[in-house]
């Protein structure tokens, strides 16, 4: 059954379904509205909004549920809720990297702690349910902006000037005078207050900044698109970010770019404030460790003009030289270069000395490079070490006797040594903090004197095409926001046919709209408007 | 040269103060007189006070090169600082003069407290080095302090319309707020006498989630302390010996900061004994006390501020504490939005205006249910301001 169009009594426009003022004249035609939720009537100027009008079909029914604010509200509150929880222990990302979970939260936070990683809230913000719910605001937001927006659009684009008696009275700001005002001159001062005036015999309508009442469908429309934005960063090819790790002096080439570009990091610095910053940090700089005052890596970008050649070794053209600062990232393509941390913990090189039995140094120190060690190094005219075996990562030693090594990285380097002085070789074992004699009953031990590390800069590379997306949804939002809340949507009626009847209305700032009224009303002798609330006697202290 | 800046800033700062506790009197008094002047005067002083504050800002500016907004004593001071201003704005815009009756001890409390935390000057760590630091921070609080006026505004409002004997739920929680704010004045109090009246010292050795040894001092006698502390005594150069001080031999594990939780637990315990105290003096409760101020008040203005102050200050909000916040988190470390703790209550108070809005425009949420909803924002506000910066050390983390 659909509910029925309703004629107007007094002026016979016929209305649709759910309308409660009538669009023409103004005057209520359907007085079943929940008084309670809607104060204002002129909230969607009394039209028929789609999901008040009732209908029996699931279309119709779920469209309700969406649109309700209710619902929407319990959305809002759901997703803070969540957001919430998210930050009672740390996510994931902010634990120490390759730790285990599981054993991480039920270490530092107990079994809370365990239940808060058993439940998932540790990665909250990328669960699935996180995103539904996101998904649902979404839903909630579309639904409810057309419901409303549609009808409310038509209605205020076909206003009628003269209303109805009951639409005067019915208004918050209302003025009757008996007499007969110049009404020219009044219409005049509130053009001159940038009203736009419209007339109909003795109905003027008076109207500006309706552009306010699209505040909320502006800003709506702008979160649909950032939500929809941010599900961009699903998509293939839109979003990257990877760490790349560069050792001072050296060149890596870039992930993801396919080989076309490389990187040189030419040095790296990390500054402190010393003496010489401003005198007034003096205080600070005492108390305190010390205080770094700058990242910085110096990088060299090349292009590798080989790059679409398969197979063939990297031409590389300089490109640009530039100084990567935190806040100060390098800029190419799509991509930026972030100083994230540095790295200082890979060792480069070692030094030792070789000792003779009675504990004297023999000869020249000798220094092992560990990324690419040399055979052999000649402590003195007679006396020669000899590397007979290397392994960056310690592990083990094999049962051939070779040395296994768990990484290529140099984190635990050990050595197989033979020291050589023309009698017989003896070998022995050295690693971090250890020496195992091979042969028995050495007459020399290498001493370890001491390393050299790496100093690597580690940057972010990023490429997030969503950027955009969600930059333009973001701008639109606050847009929206901005005209909606700070421009106010203002009518005046007035009718100067058998007396003088004046009412206004605002969406927003009725002490504002008042001020501008009881100011042009003074001017041209007139009295002030009264305001319906101040005559609610809501007074409510009656002790 | 730059330090004595410093210096002559601070002691604007503090002029600044004692000027609003003065102007307290001639605004309480212009409530009740008939005439202008009072009001006029308690205002004249406030504006003079507030022309000190922002010059407290640009010296401090020019001393140390950059705006002073990044540790807690200058964020905490620039939100008291956009208090006043939010009121000065309100005041000629709503012309009520009852407003600074109740948003200047709000100001003046948060000037306190902020002055607890260290007020060295301190030069920037790299990520802070940039004019963003400015741009987002000054947004951010300017928008806290103007919708922190919706919350002055909900107070009066529910201080007139709440029956200050009525045994109901809503007196009791109006109660329960003057309760808190009683209990932060004499947490403020009692840190202050203990530190620098008294000078009141134990030190503490303990072992920190990093497994690196630490030392707390407390000001205040230890009713919790760390797990495995030992009572120490300072004898110079950062040497330390055994030492003998009062404890009750509670510890907790060093996951929580027992140093903080002692001070909050003295507080509480104090502050109920004080407020029990003015009970017991005033033998009502302070909304009974404070009614009569609140009186004179529209209650419909008070709405309409309320609302108003929410209207005004939520798009500065999700301009400077969301989108500013966005842009220089991309710049600096490399994503617009990382979920980080100070975000997310960013997010979470964003969120909740958000419902205070659709409520208030689609649910009739209006009056007293609207004065609720204000307070509780206010209290958002102070919980991501405070509480997210001293608890969770992140990013963000200014202490
Ligand atoms: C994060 C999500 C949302 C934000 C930031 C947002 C923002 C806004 C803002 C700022 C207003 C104007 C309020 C005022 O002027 O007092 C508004 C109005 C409105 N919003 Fe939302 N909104 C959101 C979600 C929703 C949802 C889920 C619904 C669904 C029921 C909804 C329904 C409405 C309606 C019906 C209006 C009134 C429109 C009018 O006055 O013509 N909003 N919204």
């Amino acid at each position: 059954m659909q509910p029925n169009e309703i004629k107007c009594e007094s002026c016979g426009h016929v209305n649709p379904p759910g309308t409660q003022l009538c669009q023409s004249c103004g005057k209520m035609i359907n007085s079943d509205y929940d008084k309670d939720k809607i104060k204002d009537l002129m909230r969607y100027d009394g039209s028929a909004v789609r999901s008040k009008v009732r209908s029996k079909s699931i279309f119709d029914k779920i469209w309700i549920f969406f649109t309700s604010v209710k619902v929407g509200v319990s959305i809002i509150l759901a997703i803070a809720v969540a957001a919430a929880i998210g930050t009672i222990f740390p996510q994931e990302y902010f634990i120490p990297i390759g730790v285990d979970a599981a054993e991480y939260y039920q270490e530092n936070y107990g079994s809370l702690g365990y239940l808060y990683y058993s439940l998932g809230f540790h990665n909250l913000y990328s669960s699935w349910w996180f995103l539904i719910l996101n998904g649902l605001l979404a839903l909630s937001i579309i639904a409810a902006s057309i419901d409303r927006g549609v009808p409310l659009f038509k209605s205020l684009h076909k206003q009628r000037v003269k209303k109805h008696d009951s639409f005067f009275r019915r208004q918050r700001l209302y003025l009757a005078e008996d007499g007969q005002p110049d009404t020219d001159a009044l219409v005049g001062a509130f053009s001159k207050k940038r009203y736009k005036v419209k007339q109909d015999d003795g109905n003027f309508l008076l109207e500006k900044g309706r552009l306010s009442r699209y505040g909320p469908y502006i800003n709506h429309t702008g979160l649909i698109i950032l939500l929809f934005g941010s599900m961009l960063r699903f998509f293939p090819g839109m979003y990257v970010d990877e760490i790349v790790h560069i050792n001072e002096g050296e060149t890596e080439e870039l992930p993801t770019t396919d080989g076309q570009y490389y990187v040189k990091n030419e040095a790296f610095t990390l500054d402190t404030y010393d003496e010489n910053a401003n005198e007034v940090f003096d205080q600070a700089l005492d108390s305190s460790n010390q205080v770094i005052s700058n990242f910085q890596t110096d990088i060299t970008f090349y292009e590798n003009n080989s790059a679409d050649i398969v197979g063939a070794s990297p031409e590389l053209e300089k490109v640009d030289d530039y100084s990567i600062r935190v806040n100060h990232p390098y800029r190419f393509d799509d991509y930026e270069l972030y100083q994230s941390s540095y790295d200082n913990s890979q060792l480069k090189s070692m030094t030792f000395r070789l000792e003779d039995a009675d504990g004297n140094t023999v000869g020249e120190n000798f220094t092992v490079n560990l990324e690419n060690p040399e055979e052999s190094f000649e402590v003195n005219d007679d006396i020669s070490v000899n590397m007979r075996a290397y392994s960056p990562d310690f592990q083990e030693i094999a049962e051939n006797g070779t040395l296994v090594s768990a990484t290529p990285v140099p984190r635990n380097p050990a050595f197989v040594f033979e020291v050589a002085d023309g009698g017989e070789s003896e070998l022995s074992l050295l690693q971090i903090m250890n020496s195992t004699d091979i042969t028995q009953d050495n007459d020399y031990s290498i001493r370890f004197v001491s390393a050299e590390e790496h100093m690597a800069s580690v940057l972010t590379l990023k490429k997030d095409l969503t950027i955009p997306f969600i930059a333009t949804g973001f701008v639109i939002f606050l847009i929206g926001l901005f005209i909606g809340s700070y421009v106010n949507h203002r009518r005046i009626w007035i009718r100067s046919e058998d007396g003088f009847m004046l009412a206004a209305h605002t969406n927003k700032n009725y002490f504002g709209m008042k001020k501008e009224i009881n100011e042009v009303l003074e001017s041209n002798g007139l009295g002030k408007v009264g305001d319906k609330l101040d005559d609610e006697d809501k007074d409510i202290d009656k002790e | 040269m730059a330090s004595q800046l410093v210096s002559i800033s601070s002691t604007l700062l503090y002029v600044a103060f004692i000027l609003y506790l003065v102007a307290m009197l001639p605004l309480a008094t212009s409530i009740k007189s008939k005439s202008n002047k009072p009001a006029k005067i308690g205002v004249t002083m406030v504006i003079i006070g507030f022309i000190m504050q922002i010059s407290y800002f640009i010296l401090r500016w020019i001393a140390q090169g950059h705006a002073p907004v990044s540790n807690m004593y200058e964020f905490i001071t620039m939100f008291a600082i956009m208090i006043v201003a939010g009121y000065l704005i309100t005041y000629f815009y709503f012309k009520t003069n009852i407003f600074g009756l109740f948003a200047l001890p709000i100001s003046m409390l948060l000037m306190a407290y902020g002055s607890m935390f260290s007020r060295e000057v301190e030069p920037l760590i790299p990520a802070l080095q940039s004019s963003w630091l400015a741009i987002h921070v000054i947004t951010v609080t300017l928008a806290y302090g103007i919708l922190s006026m919706s919350a002055v505004a909900g107070l009066i409002y529910l201080l007139k319309a709440v029956p200050a004997t009525e045994k109901s739920w809503r007196a009791r929680f109006l109660e329960a707020i003057m309760a808190g704010i009683v209990t932060v004045i004499v947490f403020i109090g009692t840190t202050m006498i203990m530190e620098n009246v008294v000078g009141y010292q134990d030190d503490f050795l303990y072992t920190d989630k990093q497994g690196q040894n630490q030392v707390a001092e407390y000001h205040l006698p230890s009713l919790i302390n760390f797990e495995g502390a030992v009572a120490v005594e300072h004898t110079g150069d950062n040497n330390y010996e055994e030492a003998q001080h009062f404890h009750t031999g509670i510890n907790l594990p060093p996951l929580i900061d027992s140093q903080k939780l002692n001070t909050v637990i003295w507080s509480v315990i104090l502050g109920a004994i004080v407020y029990g105290i003015i009970r017991l003096i005033l033998r009502r409760r302070i909304i009974a006390v404070l009614k009569p101020w609140s009186n004179k008040a529209d209650l419909n203005l008070m709405d309409e501020i309320g609302y108003r102050s929410v209207i005004i200050g939520f798009p500065i909000f999700a301009l400077g504490g969301i989108f500013f916040a966005a842009i220089w988190a991309q710049i600096a470390w490399s994503r617009f939005w990382g979920w980080d703790p100070k975000e997310t209550w960013a997010f979470i108070t964003f969120m909740f205006y958000t419902i205070f809005l659709h409520l208030r425009l689609n649910r009739g949420y209006e009056g007293e249910k609207s004065a609720w909803l204000a307070i509780i924002g206010f209290l958002l506000i102070l919980f991501n301001l405070i509480a997210i910066n001293l608890l969770v050390a992140g990013l963000h983390s200014y202490a």
